[in-house]
């Protein structure tokens, strides 16, 4: 029982050793050339926490592989985008997950991120897992919209921890708030 | 008996351009979209902290004495931050003396209050202004030399005509200002840009403007372009080959006259950071008092992006 325990302590203990996201991909919206997706591709290189960022030119996709062991600042990545002269229409954080129990309006703090689950269904992820980061500044004007009118949640207003993150505010890095969906 | 009619002759002409244009659109709407315009600004904006440099060059064949003359334009552009950004250009030609010489220059400032980016469309609106101060005479001037009879003593007469245009042009022609209004239209590949402006003439900074030409004017301009190579992009070195097709008009709102000119264009980019831009501009329209009515224009742009950085 003891041995139960001690192993339990330490499994919540680490359980921000249960996640690592090692890179994102991000979709950039507004682009027509190959021009402007080299303004995006020299911008999100200047980050310091990125270590490479591969461009698929028809798609207007890049992938932004973090350094490891350090914080990635999602809005940072959203600010290079929208000071290129582009927009991001939709963005992941892609890592590897072990056994993560979440649902919806679940809190988990991953990689210094605070992360707040919305729409998801009660499941267990396990592996390579792929979350949709579905604050301002990281979806389309038009699905913004359309997710703030699912939530009554002020902190997806606001980006900021509030009463529903409580949770959370343990192992908190900032009051930062990202909201995701699988 | 066919009667000779004005209104049915502009008519055809407006009709005819109507159905070019729509032909381009459609030809346009199959293909690719571009929208780094050789003779207009899109309502994008240049990427934030970035300098771009870009050397004009523009030869034009003068209506008042048949000359070819050349301008070379020297322009910086500045992105302040996303929404805002800055060119400054300075003019030398010799389309007022026969020599080459320094005539001004120009500061322009563009700045985008409307964004709606979706992943294959985007709408975009921005406004511009732009002052130009030169030194050039305030009229075009033309030597015509004669032999003249005084009393059976034949003697060489030279003399200065004077050439009033209506056009208003402040790539270096004239010191003045204008204010501009673009929208950007980007839906499935076709993209479209529109502009209108108002400009108004100034003195020029040592010769005082004519009352006999136009004061202020009304420009219009509608552009499409697309990207005709490659075909499947595979990185960023690889030499993007694009056409474009712009109609740019004038209306002078003192003598009521006005021209349409159609610009055809092609465009390199390089390595992802660099533009060559060749573009012929020829009017196809109008009754206008001009300086010119043809040009050909050669342009080099290099990006320096992230220059002015903040970690």
């Amino acid at each position: 029982m003891r041995i139960l325990f001690f192993l339990s302590f330490f499994f919540l203990a680490t359980a921000s050793l249960q996640a690592q996201f090692s890179k994102a991909e991000l979709q950039a919206s507004g682009l027509t050339c190959s021009l402007c997706s080299n303004a995006i591709n020299k911008a999100l290189k200047t980050l310091p926490f990125v270590q490479s960022v591969e461009t698929d030119l028809n798609k207007n996709l890049f992938t932004i592989v973090f350094k490891p062991n350090q914080v990635p600042d999602l809005d940072a990545i959203s600010k290079k985008v929208e000071n290129a002269g582009f927009s991001v229409a939709k963005l992941w954080i892609i890592g590897e997950v072990k056994s993560i129990a979440v649902g919806d309006e679940s809190h988990l703090a991953v990689n210094g991120l605070n992360l707040h689950f919305m729409g998801v269904k009660k499941q267990v992820v396990n592996g390579p897992a792929r979350l949709q980061v579905i604050d301002k500044h990281f979806v389309l004007a038009k699905d913004y919209k359309k997710f703030s009118a699912d939530t009554k949640m002020p902190c997806y207003q606001t980006g900021t921890m509030s009463d529903c993150c409580k949770p959370l505010q343990a192992t908190a890095n900032s009051n930062r708030i990202y909201h995701v969906t699988i | 008996m066919l009667r000779f009619n004005p209104a049915a002759k502009i008519c055809r002409k407006a009709y005819r351009i109507l159905f070019i244009s729509g032909f381009l659109v459609c030809l346009m709407a199959r293909l690719q979209s571009q929208e780094l315009y050789i003779f207009t600004e899109p309502a994008s904006n240049m990427p934030a902290r970035s300098l771009g440099v870009r050397l004009n060059n523009d030869f034009y064949s003068m209506v008042h004495d048949g000359r070819y003359t050349y301008r070379l334009n020297p322009e910086v552009m500045w992105g302040l931050n996303k929404n805002i950004m800055l060119h400054l250009n300075g003019y030398a030609s010799n389309m007022y003396e026969q020599g080459f010489k320094l005539e001004g220059g120009s500061v322009y400032m563009k700045y985008r209050f409307y964004s709606h980016d979706d992943v294959h469309s985007h709408f975009r609106m921005a406004a511009y202004g732009k002052v130009a101060l030169v030194d050039n005479p305030a009229v075009l001037t033309v030597t015509h030399t004669h032999q003249v009879n005084d009393n059976g003593q034949i003697t060489e007469h030279t003399e200065n005509l004077v050439y009033l245009a209506d056009e208003i042009s402040l790539n270096g022609n004239q010191s003045g200002f204008l204010t501009c209004v673009i929208a950007t239209q980007l839906l499935h590949k076709l993209p479209l840009s529109g502009s209108f402006d108002y400009v108004n003439r100034w003195d020029n900074l040592n010769a005082k403007k004519s009352p006999y030409q136009s004061d202020h004017g009304l420009d219009y301009s509608l552009s499409a372009g697309y990207l005709l190579l490659p075909k499947v992009y595979k990185d960023f070195r690889q030499t993007n080959f694009n056409l474009y097709c712009e109609f740019l008009g004038s209306t002078s709102l003192d003598s009521h006259t006005w021209y349409l000119d159609v610009a055809p264009a092609v465009q390199f980019i390089f390595n992802s950071v660099s533009r060559l831009d060749l573009g012929y501009r020829t009017q196809i329209a109008g009754q206008m008092t001009r300086m010119s009515k043809s040009s050909f224009l050669v342009r080099y742009e290099y990006n320096f992006l992230n220059i002015f950085n903040k970690k």
